[in-house]
């Protein structure tokens, strides 16, 4: 490592933050690209499970909550892939990248969403689980990508409200209605689990290096079960892992160690929507394809 | 209240609950992301504005906005076809959207002027959201004229959904509507038959089938 570089690490790993026209290593830049990307296209792709729910919301409320919550997302699509655009590389590339299955997207965004009740869970539980990575990044070496998060955290704390309280309404209302939710609570507790990524030091994860993230996976995994452990259960709700339970002493959560591998086919594109959800993005875009072409040769 | 005022509301309310409905289908998918949020925000106006007229509907009624809104046989709702076609692609989506709003903008400025407070009071709050639509169909009218390719497709669309446009507003709000498209698209629109309102297309039980599932899959009642 050459003695700028040295001194740029050091300069971040001090707390230091960057702006985008100051020199920064190519490393980087393109680890910041690789990251900021992958969370771009998560927003992104994250609106294909909810949105097939859009049509189906029980109540008028439900559906300006839930059409709301989604447009807020891809809101976020739109403000962090002006950050990557800054960064050099454009969105269309970006979108690109996406489709062609080259470029990556959050593990929770590659199942499908079966019933109401995964309405409720993803809004709660997966945002829930977003936040806590969201808020490390407010502290990101990288200045412009820490400040857009401000305004993402506080609507994704929202996001958590409306869930829940679909969540709620549904715990407290029919015998089928709670069943729905535990149902649907069974299924994601593995992609939860497997959110914040594998147990990996904080000190050999290079996004922690350059301090694009402030907190390693297990820390963010702890601070999630931390918050939301007691809240699931209180609702009554069981969740399924029978080791799942916190060593008070060492102030830990202790639980089954989820499979790794299983994380890593998912999210090079083996989940069980992957290939769905990128096709359909695939088709949609190409049914539009003309309108930026007409709008690409009109400002030309 | 008389059957007329409830008859009035509820098709307008329809309309609106049935075009946010099918706008809000573009969520996530829609040519550019700043368009996602557009048709996202468009919908859940249409739909307040739906929620607004059926709850002075339910009030006379005994009912609920939501019993409304999703309790009825398909058979019952009152909305024009033009709102119950499913997903256009983008040409007629933003056809249907000029269309609408300008159909909606002649009835809403025949509405301002009604004796009954109520209803006057209602039309001039969702009118101040819609005159944003009008500026975003507007753009996108703009946009489409300027180049031959999209001047090709939206003259298809035009034509193909004029009929059903004509639809939406009563015989002596039509004319006002054949002016301003005419005017707008610099041609002669066809002297056609009108699709009604009462007329149900097949795209409209399905969109009820599926709006209603959910709600359906509880007893009558329930909390969701």
């Amino acid at each position: 490592m050459d003695a700028r570089t040295q001194e740029f690490l050091e300069y971040v790993q001090s707390g230091g933050q960057v702006e985008t026209g100051d020199w920064m290593p190519d490393e980087y830049r393109s680890k910041l690209v690789k990251f900021i990307e992958m969370h771009g296209n998560s927003e992104l792709m994250g609106v294909l499970p909810e949105r097939d729910w859009i049509l189906r919301a029980p109540t008028l409320q439900r559906k300006l909550a839930l059409t709301a919550k989604i447009q807020d997302e891809v809101g976020h699509a739109q403000l962090i892939y002006r950050v990557v655009e800054d960064l050099g590389k454009p969105r269309t590339a970006c979108l690109d990248d996406l489709v062609s299955g080259k470029a990556k997207f959050h593990n929770v965004f590659h199942y499908p969403t079966k019933t109401w009740g995964d309405v409720g869970v993803i809004a709660w539980l997966v945002d829930a689980a977003a936040i806590v990575s969201q808020k490390a990044l407010l502290k990101c070496s990288y200045a412009p990508y820490a400040r857009i998060m401000k305004k993402i955290c506080w609507e994704e704390s929202f996001h958590i409200l409306h869930g829940r309280d679909v969540i709620l309404a549904m715990v407290t209302g029919t015998q089928e209605q709670f069943e729905l939710v535990q149902e649907a609570l069974d299924r994601w507790w593995e992609p939860l689990m497997h959110f914040h990524g594998n147990p990996i030091p904080a000190d050999e994860d290079p996004m922690f290096l350059w301090r694009i993230k402030s907190q390693g996976n297990e820390e963010a995994r702890q601070q999630f079960l931390d918050g939301y452990v007691p809240q699931i259960r209180e609702l009554g709700l069981e969740i399924p892992d029978p080791a799942l339970r916190k060593d008070e002493e060492k102030g830990v959560w202790l639980y089954t160690e989820p499979d790794w591998e299983k994380l890593r086919a998912v999210v090079t594109g083996n989940g069980p929507a992957s290939q769905e959800r990128l096709a359909f993005r695939r088709l949609s875009r190409e049914d539009v394809a003309w309108v930026e072409r007409v709008v690409l040769a009109e400002a030309a | 209240m008389t059957r007329d005022r409830i008859e009035l509301l509820l098709s307008i309310a329809d309309d609106e609950l049935f075009l946010g409905w099918r706008n809000s289908e573009w969520t996530g998918i829609a040519p550019f992301l700043e368009e996602d949020v557009a048709f996202s925000s468009i919908a859940q106006n249409e739909i307040g504005h739906a929620r607004a007229l059926y709850e002075l509907a339910a009030a006379e009624l005994g009912t609920t906005a939501d019993e409304l809104a999703f309790d009825r046989k398909p058979e019952e709702y009152r909305c024009a076809p033009l709102v119950q076609l499913r997903r256009l692609e983008w040409a007629r989506t933003i056809a249907r959207h000029w269309l609408y709003e300008t159909a909606d903008e002649i009835r809403l400025a025949a509405l301002k002027a009604s004796d009954d407070p109520e209803i006057a009071g209602v039309a001039a709050k969702i009118d101040r959201e819609e005159a944003y639509h009008r500026m975003h169909a507007e753009m996108w009218i703009d946009r489409l004229l300027a180049s031959e390719e999209g001047r090709a497709r939206l003259n298809e669309a035009m034509d193909e959904l004029w009929p059903y446009a004509l639809g939406v507003l009563d015989d002596e709000l039509r004319p006002e509507l054949r002016r301003r498209a005419q005017e707008r698209l610099g041609r002669t629109l066809a002297d056609v038959e009108p699709i009604p309102r009462g007329v149900h297309e097949a795209e409209l039980a399905e969109l009820w089938q599926e709006m209603t599932a959910v709600r359906r899959s509880a007893p009558a009642g329930s909390q969701w």
